[in-house]
């Protein structure tokens, strides 16, 4: 083997590197940095293992003593070989920081940013640009460190940086700010500076410049309506046209961040991005962008998401321009990388999130079969996605009722996911089956994942035949239920009570089970009737004792007992009355309809009722309601009222 | 909570006589809620006979917001079928926002919505119920569902009134419906709540 070849071997070469004795000096050293840099560019393999013989701290300590002579007052060729080391240095240390997180760590580690900082200022542009690169190498990386520009110096170093006419230092300042910019009170600062405006100076310069600088504005203007406000006021409205324009930019890069800038304002102050027209034309660039490759079209859907959220004319607007069609063939190509595949199920869950017209367009065997797949994703942000993604497409009553969502393989894969050891799965999508399955999820000590299950069986016993209500109840127990009912969240209680509701909802033989075991569920939703927590809980309340007074005699009875109890104090009144009261028109109405079956004339003791109702006063409310403001209220009233008439008729 | 749905019949709301108003939405009417049933007839007339079916009907679903109601029909003894019939129905509130008095689809003609309307005794609430499938038999089975209802809905007792429109089917054959209390002495109600 020829003898240059064989030095060339990282343990050569990185025996050659550093300061002092045993390491190469001038020419030789500046050999093996240069050699260094150019095995390691673009080859991840190679940057590993010179990180392994720990290269990485050598090559900052020479960049370090070639910065400390540079700055010296030492001329001439000395200067002139520093500054070759320098750049050479600051290369290699940039390329380690590209793209491998340990390469970032290796280089913090090792102290280079404040070495790399310190040769901005140098003489050489050469060395300046070299510093700079490397900088905004690792400052795309989470792990560099931010800056905090409250502090005066900080702020001062970054507009020096902002101020430069080198590009690769403008761009520098720009990722910084975009990397370390994080509260209301930073972006303020920022705007105060004036850094918006230099932004805004620098949007016609190199693609690379243009993409910084729309990285940055959007990170300084993000969820802040106070500096969105006056950036949208910049030169008479020429920042917000100059980002109009660069949604067009002939680079799709520079097409998302522009698009993601004017989201963003749209977002902190939406009073400057109002009009249809720039929405729909957002919409219209991002749909092309999905199928870019890379980074721009892995990020394009996530920007298409946050656009459109809640607008449903911005759904219609992407429907119009085949927005689901596009979603559809990018995820029915092989081998989708995890983050477009996130971003592809969150834009169709958003899309299918309103529009019926969405939903159905999911609902090919092919199509439905890749998002259910989706649903054992390796990654967890998939499998979060795709559950959205279900959860806005069971929305389709017209699709459920046609049977389309109740194959067995799409009911076991949700089922299976109640398996899932991600919570925020588990919490997303519990829609189906497995009633055991949601049981055991009701008394998790997450609430969220409590209020979705207890949801799921109030669905499940949703007008089901008597034998899945007994399974259901069999399965959750009266013990759970009531403890439901008294769970400490409102919430809760509220879909507790709606489930017992449901529960004896036409099924007067499910009425025993509110009765069994002492009474303990109707004694709980008496007791939250009373506590009266919200004014969901007590509509619901209201329907149980409705669903219950309209059985047999003696659940009427038992229903009158509770409402009015037969030894209390008359001056007290009845809660119900200050039901009937209510504001809340659903409350008055569900009241109302308890009375309506209470006073029901084919029932024997319906007199008997009457009688008691007018000793509690309740009947004297009624007629106060006669002319309730609410027609469905003033029906039930005089439904009731002609009720005691017909009984009172029928005594005499 | 209901589904919110979209349904795209903007020709109705674009007309001068009923732009839309930005009148507050119609009033709650809680028998015409998700989960309710009615039962009753629907007179089939041909050119050989007039035939009364069994139909049963079931609010599956309902939007205030948008107008938007759904629902199954159920058709007992029809003379062609096994087996009875049950087809999936989607409705338009005519509440002067989302749809109002004038159909603009179907093949029914103003003319035709003011024949029809105009034998209802009182305005509200209004409707259009439209078959969109089959849920338990063919295409095939011999039976269409091309035509619509219109039907007027008794807020007091939770009848329905309706006649059906097809153009190729006898004229005004009528739908009557009445709400099935649910209790075996009184008025039951249930409900689900989509995420």
């Amino acid at each position: 083997m020829p003898a240059s070849a064989a030095n060339n071997r990282p343990e050569d070469l990185t025996a050659r590197l550093g300061v002092g004795a045993g390491a190469a000096q001038g020419e030789a050293l500046l050999k093996a940095l240069r050699e260094v840099k150019n095995q390691i560019i673009g080859n991840k393999t190679k940057k590993l293992l010179y990180l392994h013989l720990g290269a990485v701290p050598k090559i900052v300590s020479v960049l370090a003593a070639a910065a400390a002579s540079s700055s010296s007052d030492s001329g001439g060729i000395s200067r002139g070989g520093d500054a070759a080391v320098i750049v050479q240095a600051a290369a290699a240390i940039g390329s380690f920081a590209c793209g491998v997180e340990d390469g970032v760590r290796a280089v913090l580690d090792a102290g280079a940013v404040p070495h790399l900082t310190s040769i901005l200022s140098h003489d050489d542009e050469k060395v300046v640009d070299a510093g700079a690169r490397s900088l905004k190498m690792i400052f795309q990386s989470e792990l560099a460190p931010k800056y905090d520009v409250l502090q005066e110096k900080n702020l001062n170093f970054i507009l020096s940086l902002l101020d430069s006419d080198n590009e690769n230092v403008t761009e520098l300042a720009a990722s910084i700010i975009a990397h370390s910019c994080e509260t209301n009170e930073q972006q303020k600062a920022l705007c105060d500076a004036g850094v918006l405006l230099r932004f805004v100076s620098l949007l016609g310069g190199s693609s690379n410049q243009k993409d910084g600088c729309l990285e940055s504005i959007a990170a300084v203007i993000k969820n802040n309506p106070e500096v969105s406000s006056r950036f949208s006021c910049t030169g008479n409205g020429k920042a917000l046209n100059a980002l109009a324009n660069l949604i067009q930019d002939r680079y799709p890069h520079t097409r998302l961040l522009a698009c993601k800038c004017l989201i963003a304002v749209g977002h902190a102050s939406p009073c400057y991005v109002e009009e249809l027209q720039i929405k729909t034309k957002l919409v219209l660039v991002l749909v092309e962008l999905l199928e870019e490759p890379g980074r721009v079209g892995n990020e394009a859907p996530f920007s298409l998401k946050t656009l459109i959220a809640d607008d449903e004319e911005l759904h219609k607007q992407a429907l119009s321009v085949n927005a689901i069609e596009k979603l559809c063939s990018i995820l029915q190509m092989s081998s989708v990388q995890a983050r477009r595949l996130q971003g592809i199920l969150l834009a169709l869950a958003e899309l299918c999130s309103k529009l019926e017209k969405c939903r159905c367009q999911l609902m090919s065997p092919q199509v439905l079969n890749l998002i259910v797949d989706a649903l054992k994703h390796d990654c967890m942000d998939v499998r979060v996605a795709a559950c959205d993604c279900i959860r806005n497409i069971t929305r389709s009553l017209k699709n459920l009722s046609a049977g389309c969502l109740s194959s067995e393989a799409f009911i076991v894969r949700l089922v299976q996911l109640s398996h899932d050891p991600s919570t925020s799965v588990q919490s997303v999508l519990i829609k189906c089956g497995g009633v055991s399955q949601l049981v055991q999820l009701s008394k998790s000590m997450d609430s969220a994942l409590r209020s979705r299950s207890v949801l799921a069986l109030r669905n499940l016993m949703f007008l089901a035949d008597i034998t899945d209500k007994e399974f259901i109840l069999k399965e959750l127990t009266l013990c759970t239920l009531a403890s439901l009912i008294y769970d400490s969240e409102c919430s809760i209680q509220e879909q507790a009570l709606a489930l017992t509701s449901d529960l004896v909802d036409g099924c007067s033989q499910s009425v025993k089970h509110v009765l069994a075991e002492d009474s303990i569920i109707l004694d709980a939703v008496m007791r939250q009737l009373q506590n009266a927590s919200s004014i969901g809980v007590c509509i619901q309340g209201m329907f149980v004792l409705s669903n219950i007074a309209a059985g047999s005699e003696s659940d009427k009875d038992t229903v009158m007992n509770y409402l009015v109890p037969p030894h209390t104090d008359s001056c007290i009144p009845s809660f119900t009355i200050k039901f009937l009261q209510s504001k809340d028109i659903l409350l008055r109405v569900a009241s109302l309809w308890c009375f309506v079956n209470l006073t029901d004339p084919a029932s024997v003791g319906s007199s008997r009722r009457v009688a008691r109702l007018q000793d509690a006063g309740i009947v004297l409310q009624l007629k106060s309601m006669l002319n309730d403001p609410c027609l469905d209220c003033k029906l039930r009233v005089r439904m009731i009222l002609e009720q005691c008439m017909e009984l009172e008729t029928a005594q005499a | 909570m209901p589904v919110r749905v979209v349904e795209s019949s903007t020709p109705s709301q674009d007309s001068g006589l009923e732009s839309r108003t930005g009148r507050p939405p119609p009033p709650s009417c809680s028998l015409l809620s998700a989960g309710r049933a009615f039962s009753g007839t629907q007179n089939v007339s041909s050119l050989q006979k007039d035939e009364a079916w069994k139909v049963n009907v079931r609010i599956q679903g309902i939007d205030l917001d948008n107008g938007y109601l759904c629902g199954t029909m159920e058709a007992l003894n029809v003379p062609l079928a096994d087996t009875p019939v049950v087809t999936f129905w989607e409705g338009e509130l005519v509440d002067g926002n989302n749809f109002t008095f004038f159909t603009r689809k179907w093949e029914a003609t103003p003319e035709d919505d003011i024949r029809h309307w105009s034998k209802f005794p009182s305005f509200a609430p209004l409707l259009r119920w439209k078959e969109q499938y089959f849920v338990n038999v063919g295409i095939d089975c011999g039976l269409t569902i091309a035509g619509f209802y219109y039907v007027c809905f008794s807020c007091s007792d939770g009848s329905i009134n309706g006649f059906y429109y097809d153009p190729n089917s006898s004229p005004f054959q009528k739908l009557e419906l009445k709400c099935i209390p649910g209790g075996c002495s009184g008025y039951t109600f249930s409900s689900y709540q989509l995420l």
